[in-house]
């Protein structure tokens, strides 16, 4: 393979690209999703393809293609190199990239068995089985899901490198849903889309859906009677995967470099950080620290280098609530003049590698859910997102979870449906006074994130625990 | 295409005659020069050919699908689908394949268009936005689809298009625009700039307004939104299948001003004329008059309603997502932007929202923002941009009887959050829009 790349690698720098770097990727993926007992979708997929950028002045051109002959590997390297010369009708600055070791390695995910060598019956089983059950309860839709990747990934550059990684990724959930008058709720375990790590058949295993379909199917049923959550301001503790996915929107794209320097302002839009704060600016309370960390066995965004050839590192971005560290690639890195942290990664051969969130987490606090739960007089306790939505800075947002609980003297009392909050990001992790420890922090994964254009899907994963935040805007409601 | 009869060829050598079997080809080259801070910065184009296999014997279906590198040998693969097809379960809503007699030939041998006029529909742009910060796309598509099946049904076709896209920014403010063609040279760069431009100077220094429930005017792009929610979430039989639609065909649910069509003939359209299936699409009304009058319907959905095919399947989309309209087009009214204006005595211009999400898909209550240029409008003037605000609104009540006081005269292709080129509208004068919260949160 890193001969095919080599060509296409000589080619763009035989035509004038100041650096060139190529990718071989065969990807397989297997999708299979059961409704009410029955299969819905069982779907293989297989592509291989490579994809080619080369640098010239002040532009990335890329191309990717589905012919790896000879002919073709040659052409894509022009074509990068024609396709990035043709930016320069609008030039600007040339874009530097930061040094990084020059290596030629292997890697392969750690895991125990590899999903697509398992029976796809097993797996076809697991979903029915859980989705029968909550159906017989009387769900009014048992939904679940199941997806495995498998991602084999050839890297080459004009500087040298040489990088097989065989990436492999497991996750899925299931759901039930209750259809009641003129409106539904939801309850989804290990969370809403399903939970994803990096690993085989055993991050399956590990769920045990059959043990929470009876709870799920409960839960949603009890919530078309609950009361609304009331409208107000209050204590608000989140669980781990809310918490998740409150540091992936209000933390995670904030602190991409190439969303601070604009590159992305005109769709996924830019950010409230401005790099002459970095070191200064206050993020959170002192509770808050927040890594980037790409080498936690398990997690979803793991892995031993990215798409530039990078190795995977773990990087402070908030330390005791003070903002100190940005995600970055070579060439954003070397504009900011910090150093590059391995964080580029593409969606496939055909798309161009960008920055993308590793394994953004929250470090584990020194208390405990019980703990956070008694201590609080007036809040709610909120489970499992339901709705996302924050503003193009990564300010302003509000989040709906499946589910609320109230808490009142250090109890949980009444469960509340259609739980929102709302809220400004640094007031927000400003607000957080207790956070749980280490055996409540999960490595929740994200595998649906999209950014860039032509749209990207990353997955990402963001390691958390439970936390309490004072004086929130609770139960906003149209 | 000769890549795709070779195939074919070899598939209808070894399909055993008690298969059926459907294969899908989608075959394009997609280009899109991206720009920020006022220069080009990524340029990409990728080739891609890929192949989506559904076998279905004894009562079972399996999908498979490859690329066209990855494929290998059809015998192997055929091997492998009736392999896997033994283990799956049965499958209870199985629709069958589309009959021969929905063939359909559109196929047209067209060349990509080249970087440098995607660059130089961006200079265009750029030029006009003065000292201010430039920054979108420029994208140009190919795509052919080839669907054949065990019942003798070939069917083919071509779409292309071509977007700029683009928003200026200043130290205060931003302004977008958006234009789609079937063709790049017909996109006007100057154009685009200029409105993006001139909609960021007058959004400079904005004001908070306290939230509550305001008149709006909407733009095209968030027009576009609401109507590509109520279709993915309302119409998609999907939904409706599943209970969590909120659409009653037949019933007075959106203001009479409300016309909705999908219209792949119409002139301009951008997308296939033939489904998923290999079946032609004919023009479906969708809402007339404010009253639903179909929902978008694929094999299994029209069997699980008993209700007529829509063939809105959607290549490369699986069996769980349902159907949708491509090539939708909301009925314009008669009146022009100022004139709508005009007849505001207090309310806010919406260019465009971001970030919406459902909070219970059956009220349609959706959350999200405003941006690229917002203005307070005050007896029937604008007098100031206004900054973030916050909506919490039912998407299901903002085109409900009564609250579509006007239908703008001018349609054109506008952006959404779930893709553009799909939605040709004008924009809308809403009586009640519920903002929900403000810059401070």
């Amino acid at each position: 393979m890193f001969n095919q790349i080599n060509k296409s690698i000589d080619s763009a720098i035989g035509s004038g690209a100041q650096y060139a770097d190529a990718r071989i990727l065969i990807s397989k993926s297997r999708n299979i999703s059961s409704k009410d007992g029955e299969l819905e979708d069982f779907n293989n997929s297989e592509n291989m393809g490579l994809g080619i950028r080369a640098l010239v002045g002040s532009s990335w051109g890329f191309y990717a293609t589905y012919d790896l002959s000879d002919k073709s590997l040659i052409e894509a390297g022009k074509k990068a190199y024609l396709i990035a010369k043709a930016s320069s009708k609008v030039p600007g600055n040339d874009f530097p990239l930061a040094d990084v070791p020059i290596v030629q390695d292997k890697y392969v995910t750690p895991h125990e068995q590899n999903p697509f060598k398992v029976s796809s019956t097993d797996q076809i089983d697991l979903l029915v089985s859980s989705t029968h059950e909550m159906k017989k309860l009387g769900s009014s839709i048992a939904s679940g899901r199941l997806n495995f990747w498998d991602t084999e990934k050839w890297f080459g550059s004009s500087q040298g490198h040489e990088i097989y990684q065989n990436i492999i990724e497991s996750g899925g959930g299931i759901s039930s849903l209750s259809i009641g008058d003129g409106e539904t709720q939801i309850r989804s375990y290990p969370q809403s889309f399903g939970e994803y790590r990096t690993g085989g058949w055993e991050v399956i295993q590990s769920f045990k859906f059959l043990d929470h379909v009876e709870r799920l199917t409960e839960e949603s049923k009890r919530l078309l009677t609950s009361p609304q959550c009331p409208e107000g301001t209050r204590d608000l503790i989140l669980e781990g995967s809310q918490l998740a996915l409150q540091i992936h929107e209000s933390v995670g794209h904030a602190i991409e470099l190439d969303r601070i320097l604009g590159w992305e302002a005109a769709y996924a839009g830019t950010s409230h950080l401005q790099l002459n704060k970095l070191n200064e600016h206050r993020y959170g309370s002192t509770l808050m620290n927040i890594v980037a960390d790409a080498t936690l066995p398990g997690a979803l965004a793991t892995f031993k280098y990215d798409d530039e050839g990078t190795p995977a590192q773990r990087v402070d971005i908030v330390k005791e609530g003070i903002w100190t560290g940005v995600l970055t690639g070579r060439d954003s890195a070397a504009i900011a003049g910090v150093s590059p942290g391995g964080m580029v990664r593409a969606d496939g051969y055909g798309r161009l590698p960008m920055v993308r969130m590793t394994n953004v987490g929250l470090l584990p606090g020194e208390s405990s859910l019980e703990e956070i739960i008694s201590s609080t007089d007036d809040g709610v306790y909120m489970e499992t997102n339901r709705s996302w939505s924050i503003d193009d800075l990564r300010l302003n947002f509000q989040f709906g979870c499946e589910v609320g609980w109230l808490v009142k003297n250090g109890k949980i009392t009444d469960m509340v449906k259609n739980p929102t909050y709302t809220g400004i990001t640094p007031n927000f992790w400003g607000s957080m006074d207790m956070l749980a420890g280490k055996d409540e922090w999960v490595f929740w994964g994200t595998p649906n994130c999209g950014k860039g254009q032509p749209s990207q899907i990353g997955h990402t994963g963001h390691p958390a625990s439970p936390a309490r935040f004072k004086d929130v805007r609770i139960g906003v409601r149209g | 295409m000769k890549i795709w009869e070779n195939l074919i060829e070899d598939t209808k050598k070894i399909i055993p005659s008690d298969v059926q079997c459907e294969i899908k080809m989608i075959n394009s080259i997609d280009s899109l020069t991206r720009f920020a801070n006022s220069h080009i910065h990524q340029n990409v184009e990728e080739e891609m050919t890929d192949l989506y296999l559904t076998f279905h014997s004894d009562g079972k279906t399996t999908n498979l699908n490859f690329n066209i590198t990855s494929l290998g040998s059809i015998d192997e693969v055929v091997k492998k689908a009736l392999s896997e097809i033994e283990n799956n379960p049965k499958d209870s809503s199985w629709s069958g394949l589309a009959s021969k007699e929905n063939s359909y030939d559109g196929y047209r041998n067209l060349s990509p268009e080249n970087p440098d006029l995607r660059a130089q529909k961006v200079k265009d742009f750029i030029d006009q936005g003065g000292s201010f910060n430039g920054a979108g796309y420029c994208s140009s598509n190919v795509s052919n689809v080839f669907v054949w099946n065990t019942n003798g049904l070939s069917s083919s076709d071509t779409a292309t298009s071509a977007f700029l896209d683009g928003i200026f920014r200043s130290e205060t403010s931003s302004g977008s625009s958006h234009l789609g063609h079937k063709t790049l040279e017909n996109i006007d760069g100057e154009k685009v700039g200029q409105e993006a431009y001139s909609i960021a100077k007058e959004s400079q220094n904005p004001q908070d307004i306290d939230p509550g429930v305001y008149e709006v005017i909407l733009g095209p792009d968030a027009v576009s939104t609401i109507l590509v929610f109520l279709a993915v979430y309302g119409f998609n039989a999907k939904s409706k299948v599943d209970g969590t639609s909120p659409i009653e065909i037949g019933t007075e649910q959106f203001d009479k001003k409300i016309t909705l069509v999908d219209d792949p003939h119409k002139e301009g359209a951008l997308n296939f004329k033939i489904d998923a299936s290999g079946s032609p699409k004919a023009q479906t009304e969708i809402i007339t008059n404010g009253v639903p009058k179909s929902y978008f319907h694929t094999r299994r959905t029209s069997t699980e309603l008993n209700e007529k095919n829509t063939f809105h399947e959607m290549f490369g989309w699986g069996d769980s997502f349902g159907g949708l309209g491509t090539n939708l087009y909301l009925q314009p009214g008669g009146i022009s932007k100022d004139e709508m204006i005009s007849n505001v005595k207090k309310g806010i211009y919406i260019n465009e929202f971001w970030y919406c999400r459902v909070l219970d898909p059956i009220t349609q209550v959706v959350t999200g923002l405003n941006r690229n240029g917002s203005y307070l409008i005050e007896n029937g003037k604008i007098t100031k941009p206004v900054g973030r605000l916050r909506f919490t609104q039912s998407f299901m009540s903002s085109l409900g009887q009564g609250n579509v006081l006007g239908v703008g005269s001018e349609n054109r292709f506008a952006d959404s959050e779930f893709g553009e080129g799909i939605l040709n509208v004008p924009m809308l004068h809403l009586k009640e829009f519920n903002f929900t919260g403000g810059v401070s949160g």
